[in-house]
């Protein structure tokens, strides 16, 4: 279980995040929506120590992120998988290599991690590239290599920034479906944020949303669209008038 | 096999001169285009002047010291000859003759290479990144005109400036060091200095300064404006515009010495 | 950077802002601290070395050899041009050079060109994985930014820095004695006098190398992971790291030669 109690950062002056409590379940899909530069990209590398937090308490299981040193912090990122926002992945690197990194730091035998690299490819639909190099890729194979890349490991946590910004409608639906059958078949918690709100709205099963720094709104993902607080029903229905 | 090893190497060399005979013939055009540019001269003073700021008085710092580290490293040099004929009365001169004749332009060329070139670079392809030198051209605005050509004179002008600054600050401190470390006193550093050097050895590096500025400002807004690819595009950029101009400042330094009296 | 206070716009220029000081001390003592450890005993990446060693010595092959030698051939000209004009006799002037080839201007002038050109190389490499946000990823998986990416680039450039000093040095003698022949028709056996050259002078040039090798990396590669803020972020970071680089150099350079001077008190 992820836990936040009254988290806050801020960059000089520019408070970001203020007073953030939330709770996650063990293996629910949460979606974390809001406007940009809320905060969203933050929150998550503050989960995995990515960033230190200014005052609060993070909670990562039994680990409390917030305390730990280097080391520590590495320990509990074992814990993670995460997709970045624009991939991320590592571009002196072919994409096999990429996607089979985590196991061969992990310990696994090269050979070994090479080959669950490609069957990991395979399920993503990504077979014939394995050998190219990411700047021989497209948006949405750059995603779904780093999707890859990011559950290889089976983690029982995994973050997604942003899994389907910039994609078609088409490859947006192929990228949930691939998400919702990674999620059924390993039982792992799944944190995902995004900017389209409907979408996210069909793979999510619990929803927070982000505004000013706070989370103004945290529960059941088919409840968002009747929120009772108006800049959520606004942000959601996508209306031009109201608060924001 | 040796012959696929023999056509590889080939290849990659002649790939290389091809690549370099693309960038210094994009310089040589960039060259043509902004000395079109400056007849008739109607270029924006406040650009000018924005840049004469940036690129010379925030630079003075670096420059002096490095300067003054250059003078005292000429200092030993120097010393390590006069200590063995025991002429101390040729200290001065030592110090002097190399710091205006080539340590000084060459060093403070290279300092300021890095310090304004590789910056305009990264500006220049930040906004060629960015896609604003396309904006500017869209609002029917000449960018060589307008973005480049107050960059060029304000670089050669500056450097002009921060080279005369820094030779005397390497003369100061190679006779501060002199004091420090050999003991040498400051008036046998002074007329050794100045009864040997003329005025045609500060000259001739102030002439190499200007053409170094030159090329420091050619070589960075080419690679500037040719910017390719993103972040990573930047950096490459900046990357070769330093070297380019490295090797420019070298070239020119070693024609200029034998043109120059 | 923000250039609104008095006190910043002195130094500006700089990366010494009041606010990031802290941030710089903190990362260099970490990097000192981990590339210690991590270049003695930490895990090799034999492919990683390898391809750093070919980025760092080989692509800076042709750099050097144009740039150190036109600066051969210019120290050559200086000097005899000044010696005639004082003694007439240039059968001296070749021994000399290759002494101070050798300790001073082989390697602080290869090592400038390196500053440049690695310096440059390695902050662009790593400020553009920086704001890409490869280095989280790589932290993400498990991996010490510092320990992989710039331990190899320390190593290499040790290992890289010696061997192209030695290759410029080459090249500026070569070219050198040809300008000696040309414009002052000095036989090059007699200009080729390598008998002045003392051990002591050997070992300063060897620290220098040592030195500037080090340095280098070190310093780019702060420069590097100090880059934030995507293509802006990646020209600032290229941007410092030249600077940095160089005036390391000249100071390491003031430094030895300063300490060679009073301990080797050499004729």
């Amino acid at each position: 279980m992820i836990r936040c109690q009254g988290v806050r950062k801020a960059f000089g002056d520019r408070k970001v995040l203020e007073d953030i409590d939330l709770e996650i379940a063990q293996g629910t899909i949460w979606g974390l929506v809001g406007p940009g530069a809320s905060g969203k990209s933050l929150l998550c590398k503050l989960l995995t120590g990515l960033q230190p937090a200014d005052g609060g308490h993070i909670f990562i299981g039994p680990d409390e992120v917030s305390a730990l040193d280097e080391n520590g912090l590495m320990r509990v990122r074992a814990h993670f998988g995460m997709l970045f926002q624009n991939g991320a992945l590592f571009d002196f690197m072919t994409v096999e290599r990429n996607v089979a990194f985590p196991l061969v730091r992990a310990g696994v035998p090269e050979a070994e991690a090479l080959e669950r690299a490609r069957v990991r490819l395979r399920a993503v639909g990504l077979s014939g590239s394995e050998s190219k190099l990411p700047s021989e890729l497209s948006g949405g194979m750059k995603k779904r290599a780093a999707i890859a890349r990011a559950t290889i490991a089976r983690p029982p946590i995994v973050i997604y920034d942003e899994p389907t910004a910039g994609l078609d409608p088409v490859t947006t639906s192929k990228i949930y479906d691939l998400l919702r059958a990674d999620h059924a078949q390993t039982g792992s918690t799944v944190i995902a944020v995004s900017s389209d709100v409907d979408g996210l709205r069909s793979f999510a099963r619990e929803m927070g949303m982000l505004h000013g720094g706070r989370l103004i709104w945290n529960g059941p993902a088919a409840a968002i669209g009747d929120a009772d607080h108006p800049v959520v029903r606004q942000f959601v229905r996508g209306e031009l008038e109201g608060p924001l | 096999m040796n012959g696929g090893a023999a056509t590889l190497v080939l290849e990659r060399i002649g790939a290389g001169v091809l690549a370099i005979a693309r960038e210094a013939g994009g310089i040589g055009v960039l060259c043509g285009r902004v000395v079109r540019s400056l007849v008739p001269p109607a270029l924006d003073a406040r650009e000018l002047k924005l840049h004469l700021y940036k690129m010379g008085v925030r630079s003075v710092p670096i420059v002096v010291l490095t300067a003054f580290f250059t003078g005292g490293i000429m200092l030993i040099q120097s010393g390590i000859f006069v200590r063995r004929f025991g002429a101390y009365g040729l200290l001065g001169w030592g110090v002097g003759y190399a710091v205006f004749r080539e340590i000084g332009p060459i060093l403070i060329a290279l300092m300021f290479s890095g310090r304004v070139g590789a910056n305009n670079t990264a500006e220049l392809g930040t906004m060629t990144v960015t896609e604003q030198i396309d904006g500017l051209r869209a609002l029917a605005i000449d960018p060589i005109r307008y973005l480049l050509v107050p960059r060029v004179l304000a670089m050669m002008i500056m450097l002009f400036c921060l080279t005369l600054i820094g030779d005397l600050v390497a003369i100061l401190g190679g006779a501060i060091m002199g004091k420090l470390l050999l003991g040498v006193d400051f008036w046998t550093f002074y007329n050794s200095f100045a009864d040997n050097l003329k005025t045609q050895d500060l000259a001739h590096g102030l002439w190499k300064s200007i053409a170094f500025g030159g090329i420091i400002a050619l070589s960075s807004c080419h690679f500037g404006v040719s910017v390719r690819g993103g972040a990573v595009g930047v950096g490459r950029a900046v990357n070769a515009a330093v070297v380019a101009a490295a090797v420019g400042i070298m070239l020119l330094d070693y024609f200029l010495t034998y043109l120059l009296p | 950077m923000r250039p609104d206070r008095p006190a910043k716009r002195l130094l500006f220029g700089t990366p010494w802002g009041v606010s990031a000081i802290s941030l710089h001390f903190e990362l260099a003592r970490r990097i000192a601290a981990q590339t210690a450890r991590g270049a003695l005993r930490g895990r090799r990446e034999p492919g990683e070395l390898v391809r750093q060693m070919y980025q760092i010595g080989n692509r800076s092959l042709l750099f050097v050899a144009v740039t150190l030698g036109f600066i051969g051939m210019v120290l050559v000209y200086q000097t005899c041009l000044q010696v005639n004009r004082i003694t007439g006799d240039l059968s001296q002037v070749g021994g000399e050079i290759v002494k101070i080839l050798t300790h001073e201007f082989g390697p602080t002038l290869t090592a400038m060109m390196l500053a440049t050109r690695v310096g440059a190389g390695i902050a662009a490499e790593i400020g553009s994985m920086m704001v890409t946000e490869q280095v989280d990823a790589l932290r993400m998986c498990g991996v010490e930014p510092i320990e992989y990416l710039i331990v190899p680039r320390f190593l290499a450039s040790l290992a890289m820095t010696g061997i192209l000093t030695v290759f410029g040095v080459a090249v500026a003698l070569a070219l050198g004695t040809l300008t000696a022949y040309a414009s002052f028709h000095v036989n090059p056996h007699i200009f080729l006098d390598f008998d002045r050259v003392r051990f002591g002078d050997l070992v300063t040039g060897i620290l220098k190398c040592i030195a500037y090798g080090a340095a280098i990396p070190l310093v780019s590669g702060h420069c590097g992971l100090m880059a934030r803020g995507g293509s802006e972020g990646v020209g600032q970071a290229t941007t410092r790291a030249v600077i940095a680089s160089s005036f390391v150099v000249i100071v390491l350079d003031f430094g030895l030669a300063g300490l060679s001077y009073f301990l080797l008190q050499q004729p």
